[in-house]
């Protein structure tokens, strides 16, 4: 069985029918990419995943490691080891880089308030210390005492990464890393991708830029509409010159 | 007294009358700033603080209410000040938890109006409990005998000790409440959850258990400022409506969320309020009014107001 499954998931935004019939399957070890135009419904595929609300999915299930997640709260997802970052980042602008990684292990912590029993769950990949974090984003090191809305987009690209990285993660979703940023930067993110890649994460990548995203990811899927139109290796959506064409523009 | 004296002495009252305030203010700041909710309730709180303080500290003569009807003849422990204000925050912080659960949490994602109209009520309910056993007359909370005489200041001379204990108190509640909002992981997660709540819960974070933390301490703030502001004034069941509306101000004009606003906010209506009682008392209530409303044109977000709870 895959590590993420979506069976036949419907998604709604209010009475907007935005995700139809949705079936999609993560394996271990793999970069798997979504792709698909402006609105076509890759961040509501990802946010249905993570628990966050809305959008209500209304039929279908969202299975994770063998258990059904399509109605947990995205707390108890992500104890679970899946980790989102999230279109436009979602840092938070008013705390240092340091204390923003420190979140990412707050939930961890058992001692104090905010942190809660995981009881039975179990977490393959144990998330990175601050500083294994720090020698792999050398210049969060630098800007550790910097308050997050001061860095520039990369930067902060890096800091949602690494932010995920620091919880106990064995499925990564990425909304639009690349979302922003200068060509050059760009190459710094997907560096960062493969070598989280390399280390063994499961990795679900959603992408506007299909050029991209096909450098990196192993399989694709392509979702048009709310539903899912193409489904293959990367190699195999570059040799389909009508389905890129038709349905990302490239 | 010499112009130079009576000036200090009016400043030194506006600081101890903006640090009750200041208690008072600061929990409901960091309420309004963390939860979006709007708590007309909060003077409630510091009722039952200042009443709760009394009855621990001394033992009174009901001489109204239904207390008295029942023929109760002595209420309170008599067990002194300090055990007072001990036990006081946390019998609020535990009322403030019941008031987060069963009052507040049903109603965060309603607007704020519903809000308001729930708090209100519940504010005149327990206002009217209070005048039902105790009577509407107000009772006198003495000063506690250490801290009852005046001490040597230079230049003002001598000034009331308790006021100056006002000012020591609320200092240490402030610094502490700092640190916990500054230094820890409870603080770190409620500043973050203000600005991006949904974004903290994708960290694996549950925010329900910090936010009926924030509701607790925003209470026991209130009631440390009852216990304290007791007996300064008469005590009698309309205190906490009055010691709202000021608070309030100091929140607006301070700045939703800031702690540091809420200390600004909090000795600039003090002292206003001093000042004026010094020079014109007829207009001192109008003067922190003005003062109010001269702040929300020139800064709308308040003096330190920011979009998140901080320091």
């Amino acid at each position: 069985m895959s590590l993420l499954e979506l069976q036949g998931v419907d998604a709604f935004y209010g009475e907007s029918h935005i995700l139809r019939d949705v079936t999609l399957g993560v394996e271990e070890g793999e970069v798997c990419s979504l792709l698909g135009r402006n609105g076509a419904g890759k961040t509501t595929t990802l946010r249905s995943i993570s628990g966050a609300r809305p959008p209500e999915v209304r039929d279908g299930r969202i299975v994770f490691k063998e258990e059904d997640i399509t109605a947990m709260s995205p707390e108890d997802i992500s104890a679970r080891g899946l980790s989102l970052v999230p279109e436009e980042r979602r840092v938070f602008p008013n705390l240092t880089v340091a204390e923003n990684l420190h979140l990412a292990e707050v939930s961890e912590n058992r001692s104090n308030t905010v942190g809660r029993s995981l009881g039975q769950v179990q977490v393959e990949h144990v998330g990175m210390t601050t500083e294994e974090v720090y020698d792999e984003f050398e210049r969060l090191r630098e800007r550790k005492s910097q308050k997050a809305g001061t860095l520039s987009g990369g930067e902060q690209q890096m800091l949602a990464i690494a932010r995920a990285l620091k919880q106990n993660t064995d499925l990564l979703l990425l909304d639009e890393p690349y979302e922003g940023l200068a060509p050059q930067i760009i190459a710094d993110v997907e560096d960062a991708i493969r070598r989280i890649s390399d280390s063994g994460t499961t990795i679900l990548l959603v992408e506007q830029n299909a050029i991209a995203a096909m450098d990196i990811a192993d399989r694709c899927y392509v979702i048009d509409q709310g539903s899912i139109v193409f489904e293959g290796t990367a190699e195999k959506l570059r040799a389909d010159d009508e389905t890129r064409d038709r349905y990302l523009g490239v | 007294m010499s112009l130079l004296a009576e000036t200090v002495t009016v400043l030194l009252n506006g600081l101890q009358q903006g640090a009750i305030y200041v208690l008072v203010a600061i929990g409901l700041s960091i309420i309004l700033g963390t939860l979006k909710f709007v708590n007309f309730a909060h003077g409630a709180l510091y009722l039952i603080g200042t009443y709760a303080g009394l009855l621990i500290t001394l033992k009174i003569t009901p001489t109204g209410g239904k207390l008295a009807d029942w023929g109760y003849t002595t209420l309170g422990l008599g067990w002194g000040f300090l055990p007072a204000l001990l036990i006081v925050p946390i019998l609020v912080f535990v009322v403030g938890l019941a008031m987060e659960r069963f009052v507040a949490r049903p109603f965060y994602d309603r607007p704020d109006t519903d809000q308001i109209l729930l708090t209100f009520g519940l504010a005149i309910v327990v206002q009217e409990v209070f005048k039902i056993l105790f009577g509407g007359q107000s009772y006198n909370f003495a000063r506690p005998g250490w801290a009852s005489g005046q001490v040597g200041l230079p230049i003002v001379g001598t000034f009331p000790e308790w006021r100056l204990y006002i000012i020591g108190i609320t200092a240490t509640v402030v610094v502490l409440v700092y640190g916990l909002i500054e230094y820890t992981d409870f603080g770190l997660v409620v500043r973050a959850g203000t600005r991006d709540a949904e974004m903290v819960e994708l960290l694996g974070i549950k925010l329900s258990r910090p936010y009926l933390m924030v509701f607790g301490v925003g209470a026991a703030l209130a009631g440390v400022a009852g216990v304290v502001g007791g007996p300064l004034y008469a005590v009698n069941p309309n205190i906490g409506t009055e010691v709202l509306v000021p608070s309030f101000l100091v929140v607006v004009i301070g700045g939703v969320g800031s702690i540091s606003g809420a200390v600004l906010g909090g000795i600039l209506i003090g002292e206003t309020l001093a000042v004026m009682v010094a020079i014109a008392p007829q207009w001192s209530q109008v003067g922190i009014y003005v003062l109010a409303a001269i702040v929300l044109l020139a800064r709308p977000q308040g003096l330190l107001g920011a979009e998140e709870v901080a320091p």
